[in-house]
Protein backbone atom coordinates (compact mmCIF):
# COMPACT_ATOMS: atom_id res chain seq x y z
CA UNK A 1 0.00 0.00 0.00
CA UNK A 2 2.84 2.38 -0.67
CA UNK A 3 1.41 3.71 -3.94
CA UNK A 4 3.60 4.69 -6.83
CA UNK A 5 7.32 5.02 -7.04
CA UNK A 6 7.85 8.65 -6.23
CA UNK A 7 9.19 10.65 -9.11
CA UNK A 8 10.29 14.01 -7.87
CA UNK A 9 12.72 14.67 -10.71
CA UNK A 10 10.56 17.39 -12.22
CA UNK A 11 10.89 19.12 -8.91
CA UNK A 12 14.16 18.52 -7.13
CA UNK A 13 16.19 17.23 -10.10
CA UNK A 14 18.26 15.13 -7.76
CA UNK A 15 19.51 18.19 -5.90
CA UNK A 16 21.48 17.54 -2.76
CA UNK A 17 19.09 19.75 -0.82
CA UNK A 18 15.59 19.94 -2.29
CA UNK A 19 13.97 23.30 -1.63
CA UNK A 20 11.27 25.55 -2.98
CA UNK A 21 11.34 29.29 -3.60
CA UNK A 22 9.12 31.18 -1.14
CA UNK A 23 7.46 33.00 -4.05
CA UNK A 24 5.31 29.92 -4.65
CA UNK A 25 3.66 31.00 -1.40
CA UNK A 26 3.81 34.76 -1.77
CA UNK A 27 3.44 35.71 -5.41
CA UNK A 28 0.00 37.01 -6.43
CA UNK A 29 0.40 36.04 -10.07
CA UNK A 30 1.24 32.47 -9.11
CA UNK A 31 -1.80 32.40 -6.86
CA UNK A 32 -4.11 33.50 -9.69
CA UNK A 33 -2.55 30.92 -11.94
CA UNK A 34 -3.11 28.22 -9.30
CA UNK A 35 -6.81 29.03 -9.22
CA UNK A 36 -7.02 28.56 -12.99
CA UNK A 37 -4.69 25.60 -13.44
CA UNK A 38 -5.42 23.69 -10.26
CA UNK A 39 -8.47 24.77 -8.24
CA UNK A 40 -10.75 25.15 -11.26
CA UNK A 41 -9.53 21.89 -12.75
CA UNK A 42 -9.49 19.17 -10.11
CA UNK A 43 -12.01 17.37 -7.90
CA UNK A 44 -12.41 18.87 -4.41
CA UNK A 45 -13.98 17.42 -1.29
CA UNK A 46 -16.58 19.74 0.24
CA UNK A 47 -19.48 19.21 2.66
CA UNK A 48 -20.66 15.93 4.16
CA UNK A 49 -23.90 14.33 3.02
CA UNK A 50 -25.19 14.37 6.61
CA UNK A 51 -25.29 18.18 6.35
CA UNK A 52 -28.07 17.90 3.77
CA UNK A 53 -30.04 14.91 5.09
CA UNK A 54 -33.50 15.73 3.66
CA UNK A 55 -34.68 16.36 0.09
CA UNK A 56 -34.36 20.08 -0.74
CA UNK A 57 -31.75 20.70 1.97
CA UNK A 58 -28.92 22.87 0.69
CA UNK A 59 -25.44 24.14 1.56
CA UNK A 60 -23.55 26.97 -0.09
CA UNK A 61 -19.78 27.17 -0.56
CA UNK A 62 -17.17 28.94 -2.69
CA UNK A 63 -14.39 27.47 -4.81
CA UNK A 64 -11.87 29.70 -6.57
CA UNK A 65 -14.22 32.66 -5.91
CA UNK A 66 -17.12 30.90 -7.64
CA UNK A 67 -20.23 30.61 -5.44
CA UNK A 68 -21.74 27.13 -5.45
CA UNK A 69 -24.94 25.63 -4.07
CA UNK A 70 -25.15 21.95 -3.20
CA UNK A 71 -28.72 20.68 -3.01
CA UNK A 72 -30.31 17.33 -2.38
CA UNK A 73 -32.99 16.79 -4.99
CA UNK A 74 -36.51 15.52 -4.45
CA UNK A 75 -35.11 12.30 -5.95
CA UNK A 76 -32.51 12.09 -3.15
CA UNK A 77 -29.57 12.82 -5.47
CA UNK A 78 -27.05 15.46 -4.45
CA UNK A 79 -26.29 18.02 -7.17
CA UNK A 80 -24.10 21.11 -7.36
CA UNK A 81 -24.75 24.30 -9.32
CA UNK A 82 -23.14 27.67 -9.67
CA UNK A 83 -25.04 29.82 -7.16
CA UNK A 84 -25.20 32.60 -9.71
CA UNK A 85 -28.37 33.99 -11.23
CA UNK A 86 -28.32 33.77 -15.04
CA UNK A 87 -30.31 37.01 -15.21
CA UNK A 88 -27.94 39.68 -13.89
CA UNK A 89 -25.55 37.68 -11.82
CA UNK A 90 -26.94 38.04 -8.31
CA UNK A 91 -26.01 35.48 -5.69
CA UNK A 92 -29.08 33.26 -5.38
CA UNK A 93 -28.86 31.52 -2.00
CA UNK A 94 -27.27 33.69 0.64
CA UNK A 95 -27.35 31.45 3.73
CA UNK A 96 -24.74 28.78 4.53
CA UNK A 97 -27.48 26.16 4.81
CA UNK A 98 -31.22 25.71 4.78
CA UNK A 99 -34.15 23.99 3.17
CA UNK A 100 -35.80 24.99 -0.08
CA UNK A 101 -39.11 23.87 1.41
CA UNK A 102 -39.25 27.28 3.08
CA UNK A 103 -40.82 29.93 0.82
CA UNK A 104 -38.88 33.15 0.22
CA UNK A 105 -40.46 36.62 0.30
CA UNK A 106 -40.17 36.81 -3.49
CA UNK A 107 -40.46 33.14 -4.36
CA UNK A 108 -42.37 29.93 -3.81
CA UNK A 109 -41.53 27.03 -1.54
CA UNK A 110 -39.44 24.22 -3.10
CA UNK A 111 -37.61 26.65 -5.37
CA UNK A 112 -34.34 28.53 -5.31
CA UNK A 113 -35.39 32.12 -5.80
CA UNK A 114 -33.16 34.98 -6.78
CA UNK A 115 -34.52 37.77 -4.60
CA UNK A 116 -33.54 40.51 -7.07
CA UNK A 117 -36.13 40.01 -9.85
CA UNK A 118 -37.72 36.82 -8.53
CA UNK A 119 -36.45 34.31 -11.08
CA UNK A 120 -37.06 30.84 -9.68
CA UNK A 121 -35.18 27.56 -10.16
CA UNK A 122 -35.99 24.03 -9.05
CA UNK A 123 -33.69 21.51 -7.37
CA UNK A 124 -32.60 20.21 -10.79
CA UNK A 125 -31.35 23.68 -11.73
CA UNK A 126 -34.16 24.31 -14.22
CA UNK A 127 -35.49 27.83 -14.50
CA UNK A 128 -39.16 27.47 -13.66
CA UNK A 129 -40.40 31.04 -13.35
CA UNK A 130 -39.46 34.37 -14.91
CA UNK A 131 -41.82 37.22 -14.00
CA UNK A 132 -43.44 38.88 -17.05
CA UNK A 133 -41.35 36.71 -19.33
CA UNK A 134 -43.39 37.08 -22.54
CA UNK A 135 -43.90 40.84 -22.11
CA UNK A 136 -40.21 41.50 -21.70
CA UNK A 137 -38.43 38.84 -23.72
CA UNK A 138 -41.19 37.97 -26.24
CA UNK A 139 -39.97 34.82 -28.04
CA UNK A 140 -36.28 35.61 -27.58
CA UNK A 141 -35.66 33.71 -24.33
CA UNK A 142 -36.39 30.10 -23.45
CA UNK A 143 -36.23 28.73 -19.89
CA UNK A 144 -33.70 26.14 -21.07
CA UNK A 145 -31.26 28.94 -21.95
CA UNK A 146 -31.15 30.19 -18.40
CA UNK A 147 -30.82 27.02 -16.33
CA UNK A 148 -28.29 27.02 -13.51
CA UNK A 149 -24.85 25.71 -14.47
CA UNK A 150 -24.53 22.20 -13.09
CA UNK A 151 -21.13 20.97 -11.91
CA UNK A 152 -19.70 17.45 -11.82
CA UNK A 153 -20.63 16.11 -8.38
CA UNK A 154 -20.18 12.76 -6.63
CA UNK A 155 -20.74 11.52 -3.09
CA UNK A 156 -17.79 9.35 -2.09
CA UNK A 157 -15.00 8.46 0.33
CA UNK A 158 -16.99 8.47 3.56
CA UNK A 159 -20.12 10.22 2.27
CA UNK A 160 -18.50 13.50 1.32
CA UNK A 161 -19.72 15.62 -1.56
CA UNK A 162 -16.96 16.02 -4.13
CA UNK A 163 -17.24 18.46 -6.97
CA UNK A 164 -15.30 20.13 -9.71
CA UNK A 165 -15.60 23.41 -11.58
CA UNK A 166 -14.21 21.57 -14.59
CA UNK A 167 -16.96 20.09 -16.79
CA UNK A 168 -14.32 17.74 -18.25
CA UNK A 169 -12.99 16.58 -14.90
CA UNK A 170 -13.58 12.88 -15.68
CA UNK A 171 -14.68 10.48 -12.93
CA UNK A 172 -13.63 11.19 -9.35
CA UNK A 173 -12.13 7.71 -9.06
CA UNK A 174 -9.55 8.58 -11.73
CA UNK A 175 -8.46 11.58 -9.64
CA UNK A 176 -8.27 9.96 -6.21
CA UNK A 177 -6.89 6.68 -7.60
CA UNK A 178 -5.66 4.39 -4.85
CA UNK A 179 -5.18 7.13 -2.27
CA UNK A 180 -8.10 5.88 -0.18
CA UNK A 181 -7.27 2.18 -0.38
CA UNK A 182 -5.68 2.22 3.08
CA UNK A 183 -8.69 3.99 4.64
CA UNK A 184 -11.47 2.27 2.74
CA UNK A 185 -12.71 0.02 5.55
CA UNK A 186 -12.77 2.89 8.03
CA UNK A 187 -14.71 5.16 5.65
CA UNK A 188 -17.01 2.78 3.82
CA UNK A 189 -18.19 0.13 6.31
CA UNK A 190 -20.62 2.32 8.25
CA UNK A 191 -22.29 5.63 7.38
CA UNK A 192 -20.47 8.55 8.99
CA UNK A 193 -21.96 11.57 10.73
CA UNK A 194 -20.50 15.03 11.34
CA UNK A 195 -20.40 16.25 14.93
CA UNK A 196 -17.94 19.10 14.67
CA UNK A 197 -17.52 22.07 12.36
CA UNK A 198 -15.52 25.22 12.75
CA UNK A 199 -13.48 27.41 10.49
CA UNK A 200 -10.47 29.67 10.59
CA UNK A 201 -9.28 32.38 8.24
CA UNK A 202 -5.53 32.63 8.52
CA UNK A 203 -3.23 35.18 6.85
CA UNK A 204 -1.02 32.62 5.17
CA UNK A 205 -0.75 30.69 1.93
CA UNK A 206 -2.98 27.61 1.67
CA UNK A 207 -0.09 25.37 0.65
CA UNK A 208 1.64 26.03 3.95
CA UNK A 209 -1.31 24.36 5.71
CA UNK A 210 -1.12 21.42 3.36
CA UNK A 211 2.63 21.24 4.00
CA UNK A 212 1.92 21.09 7.75
CA UNK A 213 -0.51 18.25 7.15
CA UNK A 214 2.08 16.51 4.94
CA UNK A 215 5.04 16.41 7.31
CA UNK A 216 5.49 15.15 10.85
CA UNK A 217 8.85 16.70 11.59
CA UNK A 218 6.82 19.50 13.18
CA UNK A 219 5.74 17.16 15.97
CA UNK A 220 8.51 18.97 17.85
CA UNK A 221 6.03 21.86 18.07
CA UNK A 222 3.39 19.71 19.79
CA UNK A 223 4.11 18.62 23.34
CA UNK A 224 1.06 16.37 23.05
CA UNK A 225 2.55 14.48 20.10
CA UNK A 226 6.01 14.29 21.59
CA UNK A 227 4.59 12.61 24.69
CA UNK A 228 1.97 10.37 23.10
CA UNK A 229 3.70 9.46 19.85
CA UNK A 230 7.28 10.49 19.23
CA UNK A 231 8.66 8.66 22.24
CA UNK A 232 6.40 5.66 21.62
CA UNK A 233 7.02 2.44 19.73
CA UNK A 234 6.27 2.52 16.01
CA UNK A 235 6.43 6.29 15.52
CA UNK A 236 9.60 6.28 13.44
CA UNK A 237 8.28 3.36 11.37
CA UNK A 238 5.28 5.28 9.99
CA UNK A 239 5.62 5.27 6.24
CA UNK A 240 4.46 7.65 3.56
CA UNK A 241 2.70 6.36 0.49
CA UNK A 242 2.52 8.49 -2.63
CA UNK A 243 -0.23 8.27 -5.23
CA UNK A 244 -0.83 9.75 -8.66
CA UNK A 245 -2.18 13.32 -8.85
CA UNK A 246 -0.24 14.51 -5.80
CA UNK A 247 -1.98 12.56 -3.03
CA UNK A 248 -0.10 10.98 -0.14
CA UNK A 249 -0.89 8.76 2.83
CA UNK A 250 0.70 8.16 6.19
CA UNK A 251 0.65 4.71 7.79
CA UNK A 252 -0.67 4.03 11.27
CA UNK A 253 0.89 3.61 14.70
CA UNK A 254 -0.54 3.01 18.14
CA UNK A 255 -0.71 6.31 19.98
CA UNK A 256 -0.32 6.24 23.79
CA UNK A 257 -2.85 8.92 24.66
CA UNK A 258 -2.49 8.36 28.39
CA UNK A 259 1.15 9.47 28.16
CA UNK A 260 -0.22 13.03 28.15
CA UNK A 261 -1.49 14.07 31.55
CA UNK A 262 -5.22 14.70 31.26
CA UNK A 263 -5.72 12.67 28.08
CA UNK A 264 -7.01 9.13 28.06
CA UNK A 265 -6.80 6.07 25.90
CA UNK A 266 -9.34 6.10 23.06
CA UNK A 267 -11.41 2.94 23.39
CA UNK A 268 -13.58 3.79 20.38
CA UNK A 269 -12.33 3.38 16.86
CA UNK A 270 -13.46 3.11 13.24
CA UNK A 271 -14.28 -0.16 11.47
CA UNK A 272 -11.09 -1.98 10.64
CA UNK A 273 -8.86 0.35 12.61
CA UNK A 274 -6.82 -0.75 15.59
CA UNK A 275 -7.51 1.04 18.87
CA UNK A 276 -5.61 4.33 19.14
CA UNK A 277 -4.51 4.03 15.51
CA UNK A 278 -3.68 7.09 13.43
CA UNK A 279 -3.89 7.31 9.65
CA UNK A 280 -3.90 10.16 7.19
CA UNK A 281 -4.71 10.80 3.55
CA UNK A 282 -3.44 14.11 2.15
CA UNK A 283 -5.24 15.13 -1.01
CA UNK A 284 -3.94 17.45 -3.66
CA UNK A 285 -4.45 20.41 -3.73
CA UNK A 286 -5.65 21.05 -0.18
CA UNK A 287 -7.63 18.57 1.92
CA UNK A 288 -6.71 16.01 4.57
CA UNK A 289 -8.54 13.04 6.05
CA UNK A 290 -7.07 12.32 9.46
CA UNK A 291 -8.31 9.48 11.68
CA UNK A 292 -6.97 9.38 15.21
CA UNK A 293 -8.58 6.44 16.97
CA UNK A 294 -12.13 7.53 17.61
CA UNK A 295 -12.42 10.64 15.48
CA UNK A 296 -12.09 11.47 11.80
CA UNK A 297 -11.03 15.02 11.11
CA UNK A 298 -11.42 16.47 7.65
CA UNK A 299 -9.64 19.69 6.71
CA UNK A 300 -10.78 21.48 3.58
CA UNK A 301 -9.29 24.70 2.32
CA UNK A 302 -10.65 27.67 0.44
CA UNK A 303 -7.75 29.81 -0.77
CA UNK A 304 -8.76 33.48 -0.72
CA UNK A 305 -5.57 35.19 -1.88
CA UNK A 306 -1.84 34.45 -1.91
CA UNK A 307 -1.70 35.26 1.81
CA UNK A 308 -5.16 34.37 3.05
CA UNK A 309 -6.85 31.00 3.41
CA UNK A 310 -10.00 29.69 5.02
CA UNK A 311 -9.67 26.26 6.58
CA UNK A 312 -12.78 24.33 7.58
CA UNK A 313 -12.47 21.61 10.19
CA UNK A 314 -14.95 18.80 10.55
CA UNK A 315 -15.11 16.00 13.08
CA UNK A 316 -16.96 12.77 12.31
CA UNK A 317 -18.02 9.63 14.06
CA UNK A 318 -20.29 6.76 13.08
CA UNK A 319 -23.95 7.43 12.44
CA UNK A 320 -24.84 4.46 14.64
CA UNK A 321 -23.00 5.86 17.69
CA UNK A 322 -24.92 5.75 20.97
CA UNK A 323 -25.17 9.06 22.83
CA UNK A 324 -22.34 7.94 25.16
CA UNK A 325 -20.11 6.87 22.29
CA UNK A 326 -20.70 10.14 20.48
CA UNK A 327 -19.91 12.17 23.60
CA UNK A 328 -16.66 10.21 23.96
CA UNK A 329 -15.65 10.82 20.34
CA UNK A 330 -16.35 14.52 20.79
CA UNK A 331 -14.20 14.69 23.93
CA UNK A 332 -11.36 12.89 22.17
CA UNK A 333 -11.63 15.20 19.18
CA UNK A 334 -11.64 18.37 21.29
CA UNK A 335 -8.58 17.46 23.33
CA UNK A 336 -6.32 18.32 20.44
CA UNK A 337 -8.45 19.32 17.44
CA UNK A 338 -11.18 21.68 18.65
CA UNK A 339 -10.75 25.47 18.50
CA UNK A 340 -9.59 25.20 22.13
CA UNK A 341 -7.62 21.99 21.54
CA UNK A 342 -3.93 21.48 22.31
CA UNK A 343 -2.59 20.86 18.79
CA UNK A 344 -4.73 22.79 16.34
CA UNK A 345 -3.89 26.15 17.89
CA UNK A 346 -0.17 25.33 17.64
CA UNK A 347 -0.47 24.26 14.01
CA UNK A 348 -2.32 27.47 13.14
CA UNK A 349 0.33 29.58 14.91
CA UNK A 350 2.95 27.79 12.79
CA UNK A 351 1.49 28.82 9.43
CA UNK A 352 0.61 32.26 10.79
CA UNK A 353 4.30 32.87 11.40
CA UNK A 354 5.23 31.55 7.96
CA UNK A 355 2.59 33.87 6.51
CA UNK A 356 4.39 36.88 8.03
CA UNK A 357 7.72 36.01 6.43
CA UNK A 358 6.07 35.19 3.09
CA UNK A 359 3.76 38.16 2.51
CA UNK A 360 3.49 39.20 -1.14
CA UNK A 361 6.52 41.32 -1.89
CA UNK A 362 8.85 39.80 0.69
CA UNK A 363 12.28 38.76 -0.52
CA UNK A 364 12.47 35.35 -2.20
CA UNK A 365 13.88 32.77 0.17
CA UNK A 366 14.80 29.14 0.08
CA UNK A 367 12.34 26.88 1.92
CA UNK A 368 13.86 23.48 2.62
CA UNK A 369 11.95 20.34 1.74
CA UNK A 370 15.04 18.19 1.95
CA UNK A 371 14.67 15.61 4.71
CA UNK A 372 15.42 12.11 3.46
CA UNK A 373 14.60 9.36 5.96
CA UNK A 374 13.62 6.40 3.75
CA UNK A 375 10.10 7.78 3.28
CA UNK A 376 9.49 7.32 7.00
CA UNK A 377 7.75 9.75 9.30
CA UNK A 378 10.23 12.65 9.38
CA UNK A 379 10.98 12.38 5.67
CA UNK A 380 9.63 15.33 3.70
CA UNK A 381 8.57 13.16 0.78
CA UNK A 382 4.91 14.07 1.33
CA UNK A 383 5.69 17.67 0.44
CA UNK A 384 8.07 16.77 -2.39
CA UNK A 385 5.47 14.52 -3.93
CA UNK A 386 2.86 17.30 -3.74
CA UNK A 387 5.14 19.79 -5.44
CA UNK A 388 5.99 17.36 -8.22
CA UNK A 389 2.27 17.42 -9.09
CA UNK A 390 2.12 21.18 -8.58
CA UNK A 391 5.00 21.56 -11.04
CA UNK A 392 3.27 19.34 -13.57
CA UNK A 393 0.01 21.28 -13.43
CA UNK A 394 1.55 24.73 -13.20
CA UNK A 395 4.31 24.17 -15.72
CA UNK A 396 6.61 25.88 -13.24
CA UNK A 397 9.43 24.64 -11.09
CA UNK A 398 8.76 25.29 -7.37
CA UNK A 399 12.49 25.92 -7.00
CA UNK A 400 12.51 28.50 -9.79
CA UNK A 401 8.90 29.54 -10.09
CA UNK A 402 9.31 32.85 -11.91
CA UNK A 403 10.95 31.32 -14.96
CA UNK A 404 8.64 31.27 -17.99
CA UNK A 405 5.99 28.58 -17.63
CA UNK A 406 6.22 25.43 -19.68
CA UNK A 407 3.35 23.29 -20.99
CA UNK A 408 1.73 20.84 -18.58
CA UNK A 409 3.64 17.58 -18.61
CA UNK A 410 1.81 14.35 -19.33
CA UNK A 411 0.68 12.26 -16.36
CA UNK B 1 -30.91 26.47 53.00
CA UNK B 2 -34.09 28.40 52.43
CA UNK B 3 -34.29 31.95 51.23
CA UNK B 4 -37.54 33.67 51.96
CA UNK B 5 -37.44 37.36 52.82
CA UNK B 6 -36.99 40.06 50.22
CA UNK B 7 -33.79 41.08 51.94
CA UNK B 8 -32.40 37.56 51.79
CA UNK B 9 -33.24 37.33 48.12
CA UNK B 10 -31.57 40.65 47.37
CA UNK B 11 -28.45 39.74 49.38
CA UNK B 12 -28.23 36.41 47.58
CA UNK B 13 -28.64 38.02 44.19
CA UNK B 14 -25.86 40.48 44.97
CA UNK B 15 -23.58 37.67 46.11
CA UNK B 16 -24.23 35.70 42.94
CA UNK B 17 -23.64 38.70 40.70
CA UNK B 18 -20.37 39.43 42.51
CA UNK B 19 -19.22 35.85 42.20
CA UNK B 20 -19.80 35.90 38.46
CA UNK B 21 -17.97 39.20 38.06
CA UNK B 22 -15.15 38.04 40.30
CA UNK B 23 -14.78 34.95 38.10
CA UNK B 24 -14.49 37.25 35.08
CA UNK B 25 -11.70 39.25 36.70
CA UNK B 26 -9.81 36.10 37.69
CA UNK B 27 -10.09 34.70 34.17
CA UNK B 28 -9.00 38.07 32.72
CA UNK B 29 -5.92 37.97 34.94
CA UNK B 30 -5.12 34.35 34.12
CA UNK B 31 -5.59 33.39 37.80
CA UNK B 32 -7.10 30.03 36.93
CA UNK B 33 -6.42 28.34 40.27
CA UNK B 34 -8.22 31.17 42.08
CA UNK B 35 -11.05 30.93 39.58
CA UNK B 36 -11.40 27.23 40.39
CA UNK B 37 -11.63 28.14 44.09
CA UNK B 38 -14.98 29.73 43.22
CA UNK B 39 -16.13 26.40 41.83
CA UNK B 40 -17.63 23.43 43.66
CA UNK B 41 -15.67 20.14 43.52
CA UNK B 42 -18.30 18.75 41.12
CA UNK B 43 -18.01 21.76 38.77
CA UNK B 44 -18.44 21.11 35.06
CA UNK B 45 -17.29 23.53 32.37
CA UNK B 46 -18.40 23.41 28.74
CA UNK B 47 -18.07 25.55 25.64
CA UNK B 48 -20.85 25.03 23.11
CA UNK B 49 -21.91 26.54 19.83
CA UNK B 50 -24.58 25.83 17.27
CA UNK B 51 -23.44 25.21 13.72
CA UNK B 52 -25.99 25.95 11.00
CA UNK B 53 -23.55 24.30 8.58
CA UNK B 54 -23.99 20.88 10.16
CA UNK B 55 -27.31 21.74 11.85
CA UNK B 56 -26.07 20.61 15.24
CA UNK B 57 -25.29 21.96 18.65
CA UNK B 58 -21.59 21.27 19.17
CA UNK B 59 -19.51 20.84 22.29
CA UNK B 60 -16.11 22.41 21.72
CA UNK B 61 -14.69 21.95 25.18
CA UNK B 62 -15.69 20.00 28.25
CA UNK B 63 -13.86 19.56 31.57
CA UNK B 64 -14.45 18.83 35.21
CA UNK B 65 -12.40 20.47 37.96
CA UNK B 66 -9.53 18.01 37.84
CA UNK B 67 -9.47 18.20 34.04
CA UNK B 68 -9.30 21.98 34.19
CA UNK B 69 -6.51 21.89 36.79
CA UNK B 70 -4.50 19.46 34.67
CA UNK B 71 -5.10 21.49 31.55
CA UNK B 72 -3.85 24.62 33.26
CA UNK B 73 -0.85 22.77 34.66
CA UNK B 74 0.06 21.54 31.15
CA UNK B 75 -0.23 24.93 29.43
CA UNK B 76 3.41 25.96 29.95
CA UNK B 77 4.47 22.94 27.89
CA UNK B 78 2.49 24.18 24.91
CA UNK B 79 3.22 26.79 22.29
CA UNK B 80 0.44 29.32 22.58
CA UNK B 81 -0.75 32.76 21.60
CA UNK B 82 0.37 35.30 24.20
CA UNK B 83 -2.50 37.74 23.75
CA UNK B 84 -4.56 38.60 26.77
CA UNK B 85 -8.24 37.78 26.87
CA UNK B 86 -10.48 40.26 28.66
CA UNK B 87 -14.20 40.00 29.23
CA UNK B 88 -16.98 42.54 29.37
CA UNK B 89 -19.92 40.89 31.06
CA UNK B 90 -23.40 41.82 32.22
CA UNK B 91 -25.44 39.55 34.43
CA UNK B 92 -28.86 39.63 32.85
CA UNK B 93 -30.95 37.31 34.99
CA UNK B 94 -30.64 35.40 38.27
CA UNK B 95 -33.25 32.85 39.25
CA UNK B 96 -33.03 31.53 42.77
CA UNK B 97 -34.52 28.23 43.77
CA UNK B 98 -35.48 29.25 47.29
CA UNK B 99 -35.63 25.78 48.81
CA UNK B 100 -32.92 23.91 46.98
CA UNK B 101 -30.18 26.43 47.66
CA UNK B 102 -29.41 26.67 43.96
CA UNK B 103 -29.51 29.48 41.45
CA UNK B 104 -29.16 29.84 37.73
CA UNK B 105 -27.81 32.97 36.08
CA UNK B 106 -27.51 34.15 32.51
CA UNK B 107 -24.70 36.54 31.67
CA UNK B 108 -23.99 38.15 28.32
CA UNK B 109 -20.31 38.60 27.60
CA UNK B 110 -17.88 39.68 24.97
CA UNK B 111 -14.27 38.58 25.14
CA UNK B 112 -11.57 40.71 23.56
CA UNK B 113 -8.03 39.73 22.78
CA UNK B 114 -5.31 42.32 23.14
CA UNK B 115 -2.51 41.14 20.91
CA UNK B 116 0.97 40.56 22.21
CA UNK B 117 2.44 38.43 19.44
CA UNK B 118 -0.62 38.95 17.22
CA UNK B 119 0.15 38.09 13.60
CA UNK B 120 3.24 40.29 13.36
CA UNK B 121 3.88 41.73 16.81
CA UNK B 122 5.62 44.80 15.44
CA UNK B 123 2.32 45.81 13.87
CA UNK B 124 -0.25 44.17 16.09
CA UNK B 125 0.98 44.20 19.70
CA UNK B 126 -1.39 46.35 21.71
CA UNK B 127 -4.34 46.05 19.36
CA UNK B 128 -7.58 44.77 20.87
CA UNK B 129 -9.89 42.70 18.74
CA UNK B 130 -13.15 41.01 19.52
CA UNK B 131 -12.42 37.31 20.00
CA UNK B 132 -15.84 35.85 20.84
CA UNK B 133 -19.25 36.87 22.08
CA UNK B 134 -21.77 34.67 23.83
CA UNK B 135 -23.52 33.90 27.06
CA UNK B 136 -22.55 32.22 30.29
CA UNK B 137 -25.24 29.92 31.58
CA UNK B 138 -24.24 29.30 35.18
CA UNK B 139 -25.63 27.10 37.91
CA UNK B 140 -24.48 27.99 41.40
CA UNK B 141 -24.85 26.32 44.78
CA UNK B 142 -25.61 28.65 47.67
CA UNK B 143 -23.59 27.63 50.70
CA UNK B 144 -22.37 29.13 53.95
CA UNK B 145 -19.21 30.51 52.33
CA UNK B 146 -21.08 32.07 49.43
CA UNK B 147 -22.23 30.94 46.00
CA UNK B 148 -20.08 28.37 44.20
CA UNK B 149 -20.23 27.51 40.51
CA UNK B 150 -21.53 23.99 39.85
CA UNK B 151 -21.86 24.35 36.12
CA UNK B 152 -20.84 26.85 33.50
CA UNK B 153 -21.94 26.42 29.92
CA UNK B 154 -20.39 29.01 27.64
CA UNK B 155 -22.64 29.31 24.61
CA UNK B 156 -20.74 31.07 21.87
CA UNK B 157 -22.40 33.06 19.17
CA UNK B 158 -19.04 33.47 17.42
CA UNK B 159 -18.21 30.46 15.31
CA UNK B 160 -15.17 31.60 13.37
CA UNK B 161 -12.35 31.59 15.89
CA UNK B 162 -9.43 31.76 13.48
CA UNK B 163 -6.29 30.75 15.36
CA UNK B 164 -8.33 29.76 18.44
CA UNK B 165 -7.02 29.66 22.00
CA UNK B 166 -5.74 27.34 24.69
CA UNK B 167 -7.58 29.18 27.46
CA UNK B 168 -11.09 28.90 28.87
CA UNK B 169 -13.24 31.89 27.86
S1 LIG C 1 -30.38 38.98 -10.97
FE1 LIG C 1 -31.48 37.25 -10.41
S2 LIG C 1 -33.49 37.66 -10.97
FE2 LIG C 1 -32.38 39.35 -11.65
FE1 LIG D 1 0.43 19.42 13.77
Amino acid sequence: MTGIEIDTTRYDSGERMPSVDSRIYSNRQIFEEELEKIWKKVWLVTVHESEIPEPLDFRTITIAREPIVIVRGTDGTVRAFLNVCPHRGNLILRQPSGSLTVAEPSGNANHMTCMFHAWQFDCFGRCVDIPRMKQGYQERLRNEDVALTELPCEVAHGGFVWLSLNPDSGPLSAFTGGAFDAMKTELETEPLDVFHYHKAIIPSNYKLWHDTNSEFYHDYMHYFNRATSMVQKGYFDRRYGAFPNGHATVGSMEVKYDAYKGAAERPLSFPGMERNGWKMVDLFPGATYNIRGSSLRLDTMTPISADLVMIEFRGLGLKKDTAEERAQRIRDHNTIWGPFGRNLHEDLLGITGQGVTMRPGTAPRRILHGRHENNLIHDEIGMRHYYAEWARRMGRSPANPMAAPIAMAAE
Amino acid sequence: MSITTTDEIETTRTAIRETIYRACLLLDDGRFADWLDLCAPDFRYQIKAFSPEIRKEMTWYEQDVSGLRTMIEMLPKHNTDHGRLMRHATVYTIDIDRDGGNAVATTAFSCYRTAFDGINSHLDAGESQLFVIGRYHDRLRLGADGPRFVERTVVLDTRRLDKGSHYPV
